[in-house]
């Protein structure tokens, strides 16, 4: 009985008609160990740790694999109540109780243990820190400790201390970040940012907390409250449970603001980021609801929907339905044990939950496609789609065909306009940020010799994109910000995003997205950075299926055209022949050849060689088309494209005036003599003859000279006689 | 102020249209003449002018039955032939006189014959059309009669007609003036107008957009933008709507100076409706003929297109009836609508709109939703981009030019142009009239292959007048005061070619 209730909530959470924008994929990564005390997640180093009497198991997270196997370290005996590595993985910190801090050296085994000075203070736990004036901070209810940490003399130096009461704190490594709380509802708070530019003092502030009665005050719980990193600002996000609202506020250097409230369905909230996305886990409701906190907009993303669990893709293919094929046989030894959003769920920042009962470990994933496909709004999912880095690749995708859908579906053209108009200028702006695709590869290996690395390729990114226009935009932001300084538009950003993303941090500021570079060099690299697409994929994934699957009229699809054209011109994005050459055949194919004329002559369409030679094939049925082929070739001086098209008009005289105006040496002589002689004019033939004696020394002694001098001789006598 | 109250009009222009299988037969001679001006001509003047270019076509025919009699020149007279349609002529005959300015360029009076025919045929219908549906023939020559008139009273200037003559070399009839814009304002426009269309709902539609007197978009087939681009610039441009306001377009020149009052033919002057109307119809069938070209007749709507009452008034209703036109065989609802300098006409098919006067409501309304804000954006892109009515003003040269591809012209702006001396403007008609000989003999020669010509000519006041035809393009200029040698004239047009021409004619 059980075990088949069990199974039927299995192929709930996996049946076909199940809907879920957030899944979770099996199977998890298995870190229980024989002996296991307790489970832990150092942040700092994405590691999770296991406990047993004398030995530390530690599982990388990042990238995250099911099948990772941990490192071992053995250490003495005793009680544990947290585990932390150093950022070079080198010492291993355990804090054994309330008052002491274990250090041991993980290659001489080397051990200290720190305590603390009084009995009255008690130490709440501890992190490690990349800040330039210390390596660890410990908190304790009296407040700060930073201390730098000497391998050679075993020993921590205490080099500052913050003295306020703390009842607990919350800190993410990702934001570097330290809130500490204080008060009887535990709702003042101070912060501290452990930069790399040294140690930010934040203004003390106050959390919103709705009274239910009179007389009863809540207090805010450190489970409550969640410090995000969302495109690089750093968010706090604090339930209140008697407003039924999440409040988030936002932190500048100078200033932490509140900038909305979310309602939420369940007393029990917990939070993830995945790729800037907010997933707000709506425990006890057991769905999740997702917002995407960039613009103005706080409407969520998608309606609230469950987290799935599917099968494990080695290949990491994108398709949702080979998924699901894997998941039948291989994952329902894991799906049956599973409950979703189950009380052992822990969620660790900022996209991994944990199940501590089983020990198993799952990353949370986003489904793209699935939340595309639930939306109708197709310029703000473009919007969302352009945003997503992560996933680049399919989000590029995903773009594309959402792209596709709206024209084939002929929705009304100023919502396509409005489409086109995001992916230029995610595209534009993509080519602005200019950040490498290396510079995000290393931002996702968290090690922090990974970190300087980045940091270095980024500073000469910035260097070499000075040369071009884009930067000289860039910089102007930049030099804008100094002397504002302290103003609030300065974002109080982690130090590693600050830095790895020193240029879309600005161009964030003032107010549009930041795309990594080029979309050319991440063709050639299967890890997308950006799912921005240029003009050329736009052709190629866009215009040019559409235009074979849409029949009829291809106005609709001139009009599309148009307002990508217009959106291009706005950002000054250039526009591949391709586009012109369709718009050209378009035209043509409806006869709008006056249409065309005028998109010619006010240069709508760029002139090219490509598109000079649609004007020629176009203009086949219609000589003014033509026409105006010619004319393009010759006002972009192709001279002897020019030459040839005049002779084969049959201007074979005029064009001989434009090959000695011009000097058009290339031209083959006969040509002209085959044209002059086949019109049978023999005051023609000798006109050429005479030319090409007096343009070129050679052509006199030529075969061709004596050939045709022989055919007009034969000419004139036939005309004499 | 009637036309007709001109009394030596009659000396100076006749025109007549007649149709050769009308009135076959002794007796019944009267039955070809479709319209006759001066329409105070008597019987025996008509049927002896009408006699002599029957005569004529019949005779020239003879030899060249595809294309018969062009032009007569006698000694005091010359003698315009044009067939409109098969069978039916029109014809012109205007008095030669060298003091009296009378000076003609025989293309150009053929050009106002066609003008008036073809936007006849856009209102009306074909000539034959009218004369099938009424045989008697009422209804086609009271059609013509109100129609030339109120065609002709444009050309009024005081009390003479001013049909084009040598001084207006410098222009082209059967042409639209384009307005230049950059790329963007193009795209901008481009935009618009696929809006406009798209949010019409029909299958077809079609739009013309104009900025002042010059054309910026059109969708439809060249002829019919020829057409439309004429009555608008006649009657529907801010420049026609708001009389008074000097009009800058060339092709305005005559009506703009003396606005003539709007007195109708019909009623102003019965004797002459008397005399007409005993020739063809009575008073009360003129009546019901609409009058696509009465001036002062359009104005703004509340909806807020523009309206205007020719096209009568809705049944049991007091809102005006939306005007139609034929183009290209399809009779299309005529709706323009306006914004400070741009207006915008857009063109349904009659067959598409299912419910009439109620659908055409509602797609102005939808129209006017989808493409309001970009209609203001357009009008002020186009306004900071235009350089008033001297923009096209070329220093030093006095101009026109001529892409008989796209059937555009731009030139020196009338103002300019008056600078111009007598004997420059007469060499320039002489000229422009053998270009138009050599250019008729060439199509003869080979209809495919376009004159290449150039002709630079030292006139007697010393000025140049310079001719130059490429590949469909023309380009006539006048150079007062220039350098004599001819090399100095062949710079001046290479130069010009190149700035304003994209090279199109510096091909030597």
């Amino acid at each position: 009985m059980f075990g088949k209730a069990g199974s039927q909530s299995g192929a709930s959470f996996n049946g076909s008609g199940a809907l879920s924008h957030v899944y979770i994929r099996s199977p998890p990564l298995r870190c229980k160990v024989p002996g296991s005390r307790g489970l832990y997640y150092d942040d700092g180093n994405k590691l999770l740790i296991a406990s047993t009497s004398d030995q530390v198991f530690a599982w990388r997270t990042v990238p995250f694999s099911p099948t990772a196997s941990p490192t071992c370290d053995l250490i003495s005996e005793g009680p544990v109540l947290s585990i932390r590595f150093s950022l070079d993985v080198k010492v291993l910190a355990i804090q054994r109780s309330r008052h002491e801090i274990m250090f041991q050296n993980r290659e001489t085994k080397e051990c200290f243990t720190h305590w603390c000075k009084t009995e009255s203070e008690s130490i709440l736990g501890f992190f490690w820190t990349d800040c330039p004036t210390c390596d660890i901070v410990i908190v304790k209810t009296s407040g700060l400790d930073f201390f730098v940490y000497k391998s050679e003399s075993s020993s921590i130096n205490l080099v500052e201390t913050k003295r306020l009461n703390v009842n607990w704190y919350v800190y993410t490594h990702e934001s570097r970040l330290v809130l500490l709380s204080s008060g009887m509802q535990c709702k003042n708070f101070t912060g501290f940012q452990l930069s790399s530019a040294g140690l930010i003092r934040l203004p003390k502030f106050e959390m919103v907390m709705a009274k239910s009665e009179a007389n009863s005050k809540p207090v805010l719980a450190a489970e409550d409250t969640h410090i995000v990193t969302v495109y690089g600002r750093i968010y706090c996000l604090q339930v209140d449970k008697v407003a039924m609202l999440l409040h988030l506020y936002r932190f500048y250097r100078d200033a932490v603001v509140q900038q909305c409230s979310l309602p939420v369905y369940s007393s029990k909230i917990s939070v993830s980021v995945i790729d800037n996305v907010l997933l707000v886990h709506q425990v006890d409701a057991k769905v999740v609801i997702l917002y995407d906190i960039f613009g103005d907009s706080r409407a969520p993303i998608s309606a609230p929907l469950p987290m799935l669990i599917r099968g494990f893709v080695r290949t990491n293919s994108s398709s949702r339905s080979l998924s699901r094929e894997n998941d039948s046989a291989e994952t329902n030894e894991f799906n049956n044990g599973v409950s979703i959003y189950g009380d052992d769920w822990t969620f660790l920042c900022p996209d991994l939950v944990c199940d501590i009962g089983k020990g198993l470990l799952w990353k949370i994933h986003l489904d793209l496609e699935a939340i595309s496909a639930s939306s109708s709004e197709a310029a703000s999912m473009l919007e969302f789609l352009q945003r997503r880095k992560l996933e680049a690749n399919r989000a590029k995708q995903l773009s594309l065909a959402l792209a596709r859908t709206i024209i084939v579906e002929r929705r009304p053209i100023s919502i396509v306009a409005k489409a086109m108009d995001v992916l230029i200028t995610s595209y534009s702006h993509s080519c602005k940020s200019g950040i490498s695709i290396k510079a995000v590869k290393a931002e996702k290996a968290s090690s922090s010799s990974m970190v300087v690395q980045a940091r270095s390729s980024i500073n000469e990114l910035n260097e070499s994109a000075d040369s071009d226009d884009n930067a000289k935009v860039k910089k102007v932001a930049f030099t804008d910000m100094q002397p504002k300084g302290s103003s609030t538009s300065q974002v109080l950003s982690q130090e590693k995003a600050a830095d790895s993303r020193s240029s879309s941090f600005h161009t964030q500021v003032s107010g549009s997205s930041s795309r990594p570079l080029n979309a050319n060099l991440a063709e050639t690299d299967s890890q997308l950075s950006s799912a921005a697409v240029s003009p050329d994929e736009i052709y190629n994934f866009v215009f040019a299926p559409v235009e074979e699957e849409m029949t009829g009229d291809p106005s609709y699809l001139v009009a599309i055209i148009i307002e990508f054209l217009r959106s291009a011109n706005l950002e000054k994005v250039k526009v591949n022949a391709n586009h012109y050459i369709l718009t050209v055949q378009l035209l043509a194919r409806s006869e709008r050849y006056s249409e065309l004329g005028s998109f010619i002559i006010h240069k709508i369409v760029d002139p090219s060689k490509e598109v000079a030679y649609q004007l020629l094939e176009s203009g086949r049925q219609n000589l003014q088309t033509r026409k105006l082929g010619l004319d393009m070739l010759r006002e972009l001086s192709l001279h002897q494209d020019y030459v040839v098209m005049l002779v084969q008009d049959g201007y074979y005289l005029e064009a001989l005036q434009y090959v000695w105006k011009y000097k058009v040496t290339s031209v083959r002589p006969s040509m002209f003599l085959e044209a002059a002689a086949s019109s049978n004019n023999s005051q023609h033939l000798a006109a050429v003859l005479r030319f090409f004696s007096d343009f070129s020394s050679e052509f006199r002694s030529s075969a061709e000279h004596h050939t045709y001098c022989h055919i007009l001789n034969g000419m004139n006598s036939s005309i004499s006689t | 102020m009637g036309l007709s109250a001109v009394d030596n009009v009659s000396e100076e222009l006749q025109i007549c249209i007649f149709d050769l299988r009308r009135g076959q037969y002794e007796g019944q001679e009267l039955d070809k003449i479709l319209f006759f001006f001066p329409v105070d001509s008597p019987f025996s003047v008509q049927l002896s002018v009408i006699g002599l270019s029957e005569g004529l076509i019949t005779f020239t025919r003879i030899f060249s039955p595809e294309a018969s009699c062009e032009v007569i020149e006698a000694d005091k007279h010359s003698h315009v032939f044009y067939e409109a349609e098969p069978d039916i002529w029109t014809v012109m005959i205007v008095m030669k006189d060298k003091e009296l300015e009378a000076v003609w360029r025989t293309e150009a009076l053929r050009k106002v014959l066609k003008e008036i025919h073809s936007l006849f045929k856009m209102f009306h219908g074909s000539i034959r059309s009218l004369l099938e549906r009424e045989p008697d023939g009422r209804l086609i020559r009271s059609s013509l009669f109100s129609f030339i008139m109120d065609y002709l009273k444009d050309f009024l200037v005081g009390k003479k007609l001013h049909l084009p003559s040598f001084r207006d070399s410098l222009q082209e009839r059967g042409t639209v003036q384009m307005l230049t814009v950059g790329r963007e304002a193009a795209i901008e426009v481009q935009s618009l107008v696929k809006t406009i269309e798209a949010s019409a709902g029909v299958p077809t539609c079609y739009s013309l957009i104009l900025f002042q007197d010059l054309l910026v978009s059109s969708t439809l087939h060249p002829e019919d933008t020829i057409n439309l681009f004429t009555y608008a610039i006649l009657r529907l441009s801010p420049h026609a709507m708001s009389p008074g306001v000097r009009s800058w377009s060339y092709l305005r020149k005559g009506s703009g100076a003396t606005h003539p009052t709007v007195g109708t033919v019909s009623t102003s002057s019965s004797s002459i409706s008397d005399v007409y109307g005993s020739l063809s119809t009575s008073g009360t069938d003129r009546n019901s003929t609409f009058r696509p070209l009465q001036s002062g007749k359009w104005a703004r709507g509340k909806d807020p297109f523009l309206t205007t009452d020719i096209w009568g008034l809705e049944d049991g209703a007091s809102s005006s009836r939306t005007p139609t036109a034929w183009l290209q065989e399809e009779k299309m609802y005529l709706c323009a609508y306006q914004h400070k300098s741009l207006t915008l006409i857009l063109l349904l098919p009659v067959s598409s709109i299912s419910n009439g006067e109620q659908g055409i409501t509602a797609v102005k309304h939808q129209v006017l939703e989808n493409a309001s804000v970009k209609i203001l954006k357009v009008e002020e892109k186009l306004s900071k981009g235009w350089g008033g009515e001297n923009a096209y003003h070329v220093a030093g040269y006095r101009y026109l030019l001529v892409d008989g591809d796209r059937h555009a012209s731009r030139a020196s702006p009338p103002g300019k142009v008056t600078t111009l001396t007598k004997e420059s403007l007469l060499a320039l008609n002489t000229l422009r009239e053998q270009v138009d000989l050599e250019k008729n003999r060439a199509k003869w020669d080979d209809p495919h292959k376009e004159t290449n010509l150039e002709v630079s000519i030292r006139a007697k006041n010393n000025a140049w007048v310079i001719a130059r035809l490429a590949r469909g393009k023309e380009l006539y200029m006048v150079l007062e005061k220039a350098n004599e040698t001819l090399l100095y004239a062949s710079d001046a047009v290479e130069k010009f070619s190149n700035k304003y021409c994209n090279g199109a004619f510096s091909l030597d």
